[in-house]
């Protein structure tokens, strides 16, 4: 079902395609984006070695804003699969196959494409070995009284991301055999005698300066949100000094090292509350600390900030002090209280969605083990915080309702790893 | 299975007298924007033209800093009680009305927000939640959630409502909440479990996560009754120092306004708007007594209890008083008072249960002056001082207990008559209020009392 064009500006048009995925979206969305400068994406290399060896190395690829701080690519996939049967040496090659053809096809970078494959605790369950103790990949589980999140529990979920949403659109169809070649490039192999695609975990989304404020036609997105804001919460986030390197997320032993875990929650978001009742103060207030909101340190969308969101160590520190003698704290503070030595342990890469045509965010995160996301939750959850619900950072306006947690393993192991590939299992 | 509590034809007749009366007030009030909840409906062409969705809602100029009347007593539908594991709850339906929600000292202009309804088709929706043994409400915001449904697809994204306080309603929690149409709706209400420390027979209980829905018709008949029935005040009252009384649950609606400008002895200075069954005072009993009614009696789907606190002679020990104050005080009213909230403290024998071992107990339990709400999600630390010396400095902690109910709380070691105590106000209530709630309670100076010698 390709949406009806008419009602809608071309970005949306297009990024409406992206939800709904497949050929025919594909075509529709070449059209669209045909009015404006037809031009290819930029091709990309013969040689895989070229190549980065973690498949989450994406930050040095990616642009920067004016600040330095690393934008995400705008357009998003998330496809989830199935395996059709046990995997053996022959779909190893098939999957390997079908990724470098895609990394032929397109440059690695915003314009280009990133991806990466993950696999969850329920795809290595099949294997005979554990995985390495260099590994914290656990089942998926609630982490708060106020969650009782459905889990994925498919084997392998793909991350399709760039700037041109009929690249993600082109490089899921070529993925599943749906084209001969794949901007410019023919087509070896693909993954659909391998895995099945789970229509009904599929995931979209967007981010980006000014794309929220784009689908205030849904009756759940005020009008209110900032014109320029990039997330739905109506406030810039993902500065540099806190997110984690990819060095900090970085698998640094075993078999795996190289790779990194990947947790997925996927949320609804509470924007009439949030934009309609509390007011700007309130909401700094809530999202950074009381403090940013006292000394109008934000702006209107974050524009005030720099490479840094404004946490000093006092201002961390002062979390419980804020709890209890200003009755409200905020999210980043909170969260921020997790740092090790400093440093963030989470590198975020989340983006909003509208899937199910309601606000909502998938939180991707890129944590060295799930312990690490587990205790920054804990932190972002503060039940230790003397502070009313309503007051506790975000909680008020999140609900979860999906989580996953993956493994990306390196490059050379992402197809189909077994769950200790140094074992020779 | 819902209570619709409809009302028969001459009430609504009377009331619709009333609410005109109260629009030809409204002119000489001031305060009310043109157009706002006239009575042509809002033209959606939904439902029937002729019943506004909201009622007239005059503004009170200049308000005091302190509780005050409203203009009127607000009308709603209650639904049938529902049972959620170890909890219990009813759900409320009125129109939706501005409310104040709050984030901070209340300092700062901004940490305080009035919320107005945007258009008025949709619902307050709020429900008083308890725990059903005890029957004690549970007063304190743990993150409850509702999602709604018509004809099984969701309405809109999920939702917290706040916590609030209200004279009519106590403690409860609740939200604006528009309806794309007229129709039957159903509410999922997902309850978190308790993390407040909690006492006495409420220890180790209320941690399992629930859920219960429920359903209710928005229509006409719905908007006729809610906004037909609302009761407006005699507008000399409007504005006044005083609260309206606790709702009559059993009836939807009924109660009176208790005042406190001609003296003691005269809180209940006539103004009854109820139909007639507005002496509900006996209702509302004190203490264990109270608790266990709402226990135990299960043939009555219909009790809803209302978050009252017991009064000063109900809590153990010694109650601390104002130095300056010639009577030690009887009642909530006689209290001290911040921000226009009453402060009880007491100090229990050594050995109390709360305390540990043989140490004393400081409770202090700050409450509405007139209703006895307990003033929830605020932080409290005091002082102790002796010959001008700081002998302790403790952090209170919010507590639920089964027969003290919310309060702040510490164990003391040494701590002893003739001390003075000042109780400090970190941070004030947390907590959404309703008209003639809030001006009060955000601004708290601290309270000084002494802890007067054994007699
Ligand atoms: C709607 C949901 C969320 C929004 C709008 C949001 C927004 C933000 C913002 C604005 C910041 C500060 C600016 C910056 O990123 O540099 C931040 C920081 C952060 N958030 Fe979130 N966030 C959300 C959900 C989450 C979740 C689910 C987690 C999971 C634990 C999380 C973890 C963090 C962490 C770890 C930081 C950085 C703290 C530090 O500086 O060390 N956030 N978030
Ligand atoms: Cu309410």
């Amino acid at each position: 079902m390709v949406p009806d064009r008419s009602s809608l500006s071309r970005r949306e048009y297009v990024r409406a395609l992206v939800a709904t995925g497949g050929a025919g979206a594909l075509s529709a969305c070449l059209d669209a984006v045909d009015d404006g400068e037809a031009t290819a994406a930029p091709s990309g290399t013969d040689d895989p070695d070229s190549l980065p060896d973690r498949q989450h190395a994406w930050n040095d690829t990616l642009s920067s804003d004016d600040d330095g701080n690393v934008l995400l690519p705008e357009h998003h996939a998330l496809v989830a699969l199935s395996l059709r049967a046990e995997p053996n040496e022959e779909d190893r090659d098939t999957v390997e196959a079908a990724f470098r053809t895609i990394e032929r096809a397109y440059e690695w970078s915003n314009e280009g494409l990133v991806f990466t494959v993950g696999y969850t605790p329920a795809y290595f369950a099949r294997y005979d070995g554990s995985l390495p103790d260099s590994v914290d990949l656990p089942e998926p589980v609630a982490l708060t009284d106020r969650e009782d999140p459905a889990f994925d529990e498919y084997d392998a979920l793909l991350h399709l991301a760039s700037d041109r949403p009929e690249v993600v659109l082109e490089a899921e169809e070529a993925l599943f055999g749906d084209r001969e070649t794949v901007n410019g490039v023919d087509l070896e192999a693909d993954l659909s005698g391998v895995f099945d695609r789970r229509e009904d975990h599929r995931r979209t989304g967007f981010v980006g300066d000014g794309l929220p404020a784009r689908h205030t036609d849904l009756p759940d997105v005020p009008e209110s949100i900032h014109e320029e804001a990039p997330f739905f919460m109506g406030f810039r986030s993902g500065f540099r000094e806190s997110q984690a390197t990819e060095d900090r997320v970085t698998i640094s032993e075993g078999p795996f090292s190289g790779g990194t875990t990947q947790q997925l929650s996927s949320m609804d978001l509470q924007l009439e509350v949030w934009f309609e009742q509390d007011n700007h103060y309130q909401r700094v207030s809530k999202l950074f600390s009381p403090e940013h909101a006292e000394e109008e340190l934000v702006g209107a969308f974050g524009e005030r900030l720099e490479t840094a969101s404004g946490l000093t160590d006092d201002r961390i520190e002062a979390t419980a002090a804020d709890a209890r003698e200003r009755g409200v704290v905020g999210h980043a503070q909170k969260a921020a209280r997790a740092r090790e030595n400093g440093d963030p342990l989470l590198l975020r890469r989340d983006f909003n969605t509208v899937d199910g045509d309601r606000p909502g965010l998938h939180f991707l995160s890129l944590q060295r083990g799930i312990d690490e996301f587990v205790r920054v939750r804990e932190a972002m959850t503060g039940a230790d915080l003397d502070v009313p619900s309503a007051n506790n950072g975000l909680l008020h306006y999140i609900f979860v309702n999906r989580r996953g947690n993956y493994l990306l393993p390196p490059r050379e192991h992402r197809a189909l790893p077994p769950a200790d590939p140094g074992s020779g299992a | 299975m819902q209570d619709r509590d409809t009302i028969d034809r001459r009430t609504f007749t009377r009331r619709t007298a009333a609410v005109t009366g109260a629009i030809a007030l409204a002119g000489c009030v001031g305060g009310e924007e043109p157009g706002d909840g006239d009575e042509t409906g809002d033209g959606d062409g939904n439902g029937d033209d002729d019943v506004a969705a909201v009622p007239e809602l005059p503004e009170i100029e200049d308000p005091p800093d302190a509780v005050y009347v409203p203009t009127h007593r607000e009308a709603m539908r209650m639904l049938e009680p529902i049972d959620a594991g170890e909890f219990r709850l009813a759900p409320m339906l009125s129109y939706p009305h501005p409310f104040w929600v709050i984030a901070g000292g209340g300092s700062a202009e901004e940490e305080v927000e009035r919320i107005d309804p945007d258009d008025g088709r949709g619902v307050h929706m709020m429900f008083t939640l308890w725990d059903a043994e005890t029957g004690i409400v549970l007063p304190v915001d743990e993150g409850t959630q509702i999602t709604i449904y018509r004809d099984d697809e969701q309405v809109g994204s999920p939702r917290s409502p706040w916590a609030m306080i209200s004279q009519e309603m106590g403690f409860h929690f609740g939200d604006n909440v528009s309806l794309p149409e007229d129709g039957t709706y159903t509410v999922e209400v997902t309850i978190t479990p308790v993390s407040t420390t909690k006492t006495g027979d409420l220890e180790g209980r209320l941690e399992e996560r629930q859920t219960a829905t429920f359903e209710f018709v928005y229509d006409d008949e719905f908007r006729h009754e809610v906004v037909g029935g609302v009761e407006y005040l005699d507008e000399d009252d409007w504005g006044r120092r005083g609260a309206l009384g606790p709702m009559d649950h059993g009836h939807g609606e009924g109660g009176h306004a208790h005042g406190e400008e001609h003296g003691d002895g005269h809180h209940d200075d006539g103004h009854q708007h109820g139909d007639g069954d507005g002496h509900h005072d006996d209702g509302h009993q004190h203490g264990d007594e109270h608790r266990d009614d709402g226990g135990h009696d299960d043939h009555d789907h219909h009790h809803v209890p209302y978050s009252e606190l017991p009064d000063v002679d109900e809590y153990p020990g010694t109650v601390l008083v104002d130095p300056d104050a010639d009577e030690r005080p009887a009642e909530t009213m006689d209290l001290p008072r911040s921000g226009d909230g009453a402060f009880l403290a007491t100090l229990t024998e050594p050995g109390f249960r709360l305390a540990d071992g043989d140490e004393r107990y400081l409770l202090v339990s700050p409450r509405t002056p007139y209703n006895r709400v307990p003033l929830a999600d605020m932080s409290l630390s005091v002082t102790v001082e002796r010959d001008g010396e700081t002998v302790a400095e403790p952090s209170l902690e919010q507590t639920l207990d089964s027969e003290l109910d919310l309060h702040y709380g510490t164990s003391v070691a040494d701590v002893q008559p003739g001390d003075s105590v000042t109780i400090t106000v970190e941070s004030p209530p947390q907590v959404a209020r309703h008209r003639g709630y809030e001006t009060a309670f955000l601004e708290m100076p601290p309270v000084e009392l002494t802890i007067p010698e054994e007699s």
